[in-house]
């Protein structure tokens, strides 16, 4: 039987879903006994196959056109999306740059901050992607699994795969269910 | 009893009970936002759906009486379904993001709700607009961002604190919590009592001190009575490695209910007067720290030869104090004749003389709660006793008449239906003239005696400067009230006349209050062990005649400049205090105690109810706690302080009956 092929990728998140995933330990040989792990931020693979696979995860929530692109081009690519982690669920604290704006935000980020050097601008290259308001994943594609959490449990990372890998539909609920 | 099955299991439960509070007691889980045990239900959140059986839609537990034969179901799909809606509008009218919240992971009721339903997400977004967030007041914030509404902040601030401060401006999904006509919370009427931070089911108030600190799982809740004021609230610490991180009001305390004052939530987390750890001596006009061991030889020293001289010592203590700590002091003192507490009987000395003819004459706290109509006489018990003061205030929109009667300006004032500013010095005739009216009028529940009862009313109006009308309204008020009751505070006890007090026995006789369960004559007193401190006859005048050493027991307390200035004459002081002062510093030797928080002891309370504080956190290792440091000194001073507080305080009897 072939493994089902697993890719994932991060956006506006922090990283933090992705070490929750490591956190599982030993038991990440057992998920790729089950899987093949495809391109992922942790693995040498940067893009997911063009061929298509069957799960894919986002981790953070989506603030820009580049993200748009990441979020359709794994949502066309796999049979299965899951969103992992309260910024790719709900938008998360990225998410508090939409109460004050993008202007605001970009101001006090590379202008204001105390770090900066002064005479600091924001970036203005056309090469960069247009920011938009910080959205949850399901707000630009559909999503088949949330998994909520900040970051989500090691354990909860490892029940969603086992039970994707296997052909299950995971269910979320009790210890496996936070939003903190 | 009525007859009801919910799931199934049929129960009974009284009549009035809502299918919430059966369900509860058939060990059933409602989910609920809104509803709070000690509030009035209000139907708002709809979480507590229930399908009954007969009745086309689901309905909101909360406010549905039981009916007999109720056949209740509280948990089928559409329910299920129903809820998980429920919450989904929730999560999309405001912004609910719980990973920046204080409340996330365990404390937010709206949180775990959506756990009980197994929600994964908002099946809805928010609409990313955003909502006022207050920080004006010097206590909480009010993050409107986090607020469903629930409205049990304004229900706490009316049925708990009485004090109508928070209402909802605006409907609909404009609705929102605003203080007064929507002015900042820190310039509203509030009285910053925190009820509303209590009851906050989300994170849209929160406490400024312990917020984003840690989750009521890592607290350790220790039960104790607040030793601010006479009223003895219950008060739950909640404590984080030796540091009391929140105070809350007890749900299960029987004065309060729950409720708490600004003191008692707030007073002990934000002190910040400077704590003496080591005993200090003055040595060439400098104080150096000392053992234990040379401080107390060296009061001792001092002390010893003046103690069996009537004239040699006077000694003053705090009315917060202990009852232990305060038969210790006064027992230590024993050959001393000025032997007193800070507040000098000022609260109690008239009603606890009156007492000694007339055994125990006062009612009980309570009797507020149901309270019909209430005067108060010098008793201005809004800044000092609040938490008395919410028992009838809360009643005022449901009838329950305030009449305030002092020369003084009163917050009372604005707030009374009737308000009398008889002149300083005129009670008396004020009370006599009150007692004259409903007997002339044949008001009077009890027959009683009153000779030119005409004279004695224009007696009244000619020396009080009150009006006849006033008059005669305040004693028609009160004779034609079913539970009056008469609230007595310093501006009667201080003139230390028992003869005030029993002029206001025979009122409350007249219009029946003493013969009534329902109704009550009550003395506020003043703070949290003042009764224990009369009973112990530590209610003199402090006053100094040529003595040659004074010992101020202080403790926590706070010192006025007029104790400043008395004692600055002094030859030789000792202060046993928890905190630098003005009078430490005047002090030759400082013996550093115990804070309330750090220990425990028995405490009366305004009604007689005899309760103790407990030790919830650990003093510094150089400190004792004031029983210990009197104790230590009597043993260095040979002294034997045999008697126990319970046998010591029934040397006077109580004006109100102990329990």
């Amino acid at each position: 039987m072939n493994k089902p092929k697993i890719a994932s990728d991060w956006i506006c998140g922090c990283a933090g879903c992705h070490m929750s995933l490591l956190d599982m330990d030993e038991r990440i040989l057992k998920v790729l006994e089950l899987v093949d792990l495809r391109a992922t931020p942790i693995t040498d693979l940067k893009e997911p196959d063009e061929s298509g696979g069957d799960v894919g995860i986002l981790e953070g929530g989506i603030n820009n056109s580049a993200n748009e692109e990441v979020a359709h081009k794994m949502r066309k690519r796999a049979k299965i999306l899951v969103a992992l982690g309260d910024c790719a669920v709900f938008g998360g604290v990225p998410a508090m740059r939409n109460f004050c704006g993008i202007e605001a935000a970009l101001k006090r980020a590379y202008v204001e901050a105390e770090s900066n050097e002064p005479g600091s601008q924001i970036p203005n290259d056309p090469e960069l992607a247009t920011m938009t308001k910080t959205r949850a994943v399901q707000e630009v594609v559909p999503v088949d699994y949330n998994v909520p959490g900040c970051p989500p449990d090691a354990d909860t990372i490892f029940y969603v795969l086992a039970e994707l890998a296997q052909g299950r539909k995971p269910e979320i609920k009790e210890e496996l269910l936070h939003w903190h | 009893m009525v007859q009801i099955t919910i799931n199934g299991k049929q129960i009974e439960v009284p009549e009035g009970t809502t299918v919430l509070r059966a369900a509860e007691s058939a060990g059933v889980y409602i989910p609920r936002l809104c509803d709070h045990e000690e509030l009035t239900p209000y139907g708002g959140c709809r979480l507590c759906i229930v399908e009954v059986q007969g009745v086309r839609v689901p309905m909101a537990s909360c406010t549905l009486p039981v009916s007999n034969g109720m056949v209740v179901n509280t948990e089928t799909e559409a329910l299920k379904k129903s809820r998980k809606f429920i919450l989904s509008m929730l999560f999309s009218e405001r912004n609910h993001f719980c990973p920046f919240c204080q409340v996330s992971g365990g404390d937010c009721e709206l949180q775990n709700a959506a756990y009980h339903e197994e929600m994964t997400h908002w099946p809805i977004q928010p609409g990313w607009n955003n909502f006022v967030v207050d920080t004006s007041h010097p206590y909480f914030v009010l993050d409107n961002n986090r607020c469903i509404l629930c409205r049990r902040c304004v229900r706490a601030c009316a049925e708990m604190a009485g004090n109508f401060t928070l209402s909802v401006a605006e409907r609909g999904a404009k609705s929102m919590i605003v203080a007064d006509t929507d002015v900042p919370l820190g310039e509203s009427t509030c009285i910053k009592c925190g009820s509303c931070v209590q009851v906050c089911p989300t994170g849209a108030i929160i406490d400024r001190t312990s917020a984003y600190q840690m989750h009521d799982k890592d607290l350790t809740e220790v039960k104790s009575i607040c030793n601010g004021c006479s009223v003895g609230c219950s008060v739950k610490l909640m404590i984080r490695d030796n540091r009391i991180v929140r105070i809350e009001g007890d749900w299960d305390g029987s004065v309060n209910h729950g409720v708490l004052c600004e003191f008692g939530r707030y007073n002990a987390i934000n002190e910040t007067r400077k704590r003496i750890t080591t005993p200090l001596m003055k040595k060439n006009g400098k104080f150096e720290p000392v053992s234990w061991e040379e401080a107390l030889k060296a009061v001792s020293a001092k002390l010893k030869p003046l103690a069996s001289d009537k004239d040699g010592i006077a000694a003053i203590a705090s009315t917060r104090l202990s009852a232990e700590a305060l038969t210790a002091f006064k027992d230590l003192f024993a050959g001393s004749k000025v032997v007193t507490s800070l507040e000098e009987g000022m609260p109690t000395a008239a009603t606890v003389q009156f007492a000694q003819k007339q055994g125990s004459f006062e009612g009980k706290l309570d009797v507020l709660r149901t309270a019909d109509t209430v005067l108060c006489f010098g008793a201005d018990i809004a800044p000092t006793h609040m938490v008395a003061g919410f028992m009838f205030k809360r009643n005022m929109t449901k009838g329950t008449r305030l009449i305030n009667i002092d020369p003084e300006e009163s917050e009372l004032d604005e707030l009374a239906n009737l308000s009398l500013k008889p002149k300083a010095g005129s009670d008396l005739a004020l009370i006599q003239g009150l007692q004259a009216v409903i007997v002339k009028e044949g008001l009077e529940r009890r027959p009683m005696a009153i000779p030119d009862a005409d004279a004695r009313i224009e007696a009244a109006v000619r020396t009080t400067g009150v009006s006849l009308e006033q008059l005669t309204q305040t004693a028609r008020t009160l004779a034609n009230s079913i539970t009056p009751v008469i609230l007595f505070g310093k501006g009667i006890t201080a003139q230390r006349d028992d003869c005030l007090v029993e002029e206001l026995y025979k009122l409350a006789v007249l219009v029946g209050i003493i013969d009534s369960e329902r109704s009550g004559l009550i003395s506020i007193k003043g703070l949290s062990n003042s009764l224990t401190a009369a009973l112990l006859g530590l209610d003199q005048i402090f006053k100094l005649n040529g003595q040659k050493a004074v010992y101020a027991a202080i403790g926590d307390e706070r010192v006025t400049p007029s104790l400043v200035e008395r004692v600055s004459k002094a030859p030789y002081l000792v202060v046993q205090a928890s905190y630098e002062s003005q009078l430490t510093e005047q002090a030759d030797v400082v013996l550093p105690v115990a804070v309330w928080s750090e220990q425990e002891g028995h405490y009366i309370n305004l009604d007689g109810r005899v309760r103790t504080t407990t030790k919830a956190i650990t003093a510094p290792e150089t400190v004792r706690d004031n029983l210990t440091v009197l104790s230590d000194l009597a043993a260095q001073m040979n002294i034997s302080l045999e008697s126990s507080w319970k046998e010591a305080i029934l040397a006077r009897k109580s004006s109100v009956a102990l329990n």
